[in-house]
């Protein structure tokens, strides 16, 4: 199976720059083309990925470590982070509708699939206090309880 | 052979400088042979917090430079016989020194000293890898801000790409009052996004305005709260084990409670 590029990269200002709107996330980047999904194409990340830190990967992205603030992560396919979600995340950044974004705490500063946009609300509001699934759902961007029967989206 | 320790934070103004003048003090007393090394060009002012301003003749660009022997820039402190400053030149910019020049002048400083302490300017660019390149390990100081803390993270990524290993925390400026009203976050939510050691939590403590102000490290005042915590943290460094003070504790204390669902 053909791995495409990986990067991580830790740049001045990466996580800033897509804090106030919602640009697409390529920049100068190649565009993740969701041609290149293919079902088993996946990169497994063990780490935190930390403020001004991201990941851009055109397959699908599991990460086993916690997304903080400032750092981001764009997949053309799916995000599974095993941990704590607090960056900036983008799945199916090649327009793919059928992406998920799936996280042991969904706590995204900002939340996008395809070019579908949500971002946390301002001031403070309860964390989750479960797994949770985000995903388009009729058009708009929902996030649900992760339960055992939720894996079953991951197949669509 | 000693160690060389650098006290860093990405945001200024949370406290590096007056964090190595106290724990280079604190060390000193316990009888170590200690050396701060002010890295923060164009912007020193660790002499002046340590109350040796009068006695700058020679710095750092100086000594990397060849334009002085190492000797003769080391400041003896007025305090203790094995405390020496190195300080910061005022004239000249950040690029007057390099990664390399760094790692000479550390090598050859923990030769003659326990502990070589240096304080590290703000910002991530070259005064940033010039002050971590000579490194072995590092203590994060971050304020219990949101974007103090946002900092902290950034620098403790750049840490581990550069393989400084599991820096250690200092919390500076906390206020317990502020704390308890949920008006300033705890040690607790820092450390779950920063997931690193905890070193020790500083208070806010005027005593450190007046002590910068004198130039004299309140480490060296027994009735500050704060100078305590910087007797504490002194200690940590060098392998002792001290509990943390309560005021420290308080954030320790409200996860229990949240443990057992109160
Ligand atoms: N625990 C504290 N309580 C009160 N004031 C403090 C405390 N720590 C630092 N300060 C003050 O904050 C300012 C910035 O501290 P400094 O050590 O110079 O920060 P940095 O070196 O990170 O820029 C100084 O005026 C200092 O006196
Ligand atoms: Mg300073």
């Amino acid at each position: 199976m053909k791995v495409t590029s990986i990067e991580i990269h830790s740049s001045e200002g990466a996580g800033q720059a897509l804090e106030s709107n919602n640009r697409p996330a390529e920049g100068k980047k190649e565009p993740v083309s969701w041609e290149e999904i293919d079902g088993e194409n996946t990169i497994l990340l063990r780490r935190t990925l930390r403020s001004c830190q991201s990941i851009r990967y055109p397959g699908h992205i599991v990460i086993m470590g916690d997304v903080n603030p400032g750092a981001e992560v764009v997949a053309g396919g799916n995000i599974i982070v095993m941990g704590n979600l607090r960056g900036v995340a983008h799945a199916g950044a090649g327009g793919y509708e059928g992406a998920l974004v799936a996280a042991f705490r969904l706590n995204p500063s900002q939340l996008r699939i395809a070019n579908h946009f949500t971002r946390a609300p301002d001031g403070n509001y309860p964390e989750p206090q479960q797994p949770e699934i985000a995903r388009v759902s009729g058009g708009t961007l929902i996030i649900e309880n992760y339960h055992s029967g939720s894996s079953k989206l991951f197949n669509l | 052979m000693g160690e060389v320790i650098v006290v860093t934070s990405g945001k200024g103004g949370v406290g590096k400088t007056t964090t190595t003048a106290n724990i280079g003090t604190g060390l000193a007393v316990m009888g170590n042979k200690v050396v701060l090394v002010d890295t923060d060009i164009g912007l020193r002012n660790l002499d002046v917090v340590m109350g040796l301003e009068n006695r700058i003749v020679y710095d750092i660009v100086d000594v990397v430079t060849g334009n002085c022997r190492l000797k003769q820039a080391l400041i003896k402190d007025k305090r203790f016989e094995d405390l020496f400053l190195l300080p910061a030149a005022q004239t000249k910019d950040k690029t007057a020194v390099s990664e390399e020049q760094m790692r000479e002048l550390t090598q050859q400083l923990k030769e003659e000293f326990d502990y070589v302490i240096i304080d590290c300017p703000a910002g991530i660019e070259q005064g940033f890898k010039n002050a971590i390149a000579g490194a072995q390990r590092a203590i994060v100081v971050t304020t219990p801000e949101v974007a103090a803390v946002r900092d902290a993270d950034r620098i403790i990524g750049l840490l581990e790409a550069a393989l400084l290993a599991e820096p250690k925390l200092i919390v500076n400026r906390l206020r317990p009052s502020m704390v308890k009203k949920g008006d300033m976050m705890d040690i607790d939510d820092m450390i779950e996004i920063l997931a690193i050691e905890l070193l020790g939590v500083v208070p806010e403590d005027e005593a450190i305005v007046i002590s910068t102000n004198k130039g004299e490290p309140a480490v060296l005042d027994k009735q500050s709260k704060a100078g305590e915590a910087y007797r504490n943290i002194s200690k940590r460094i060098t392998g002792e084990h001290v509990p943390l003070m309560n005021l420290e504790a308080d954030g320790f204390f409200r996860r229990l409670r949240r443990l057992f669902g109160a």
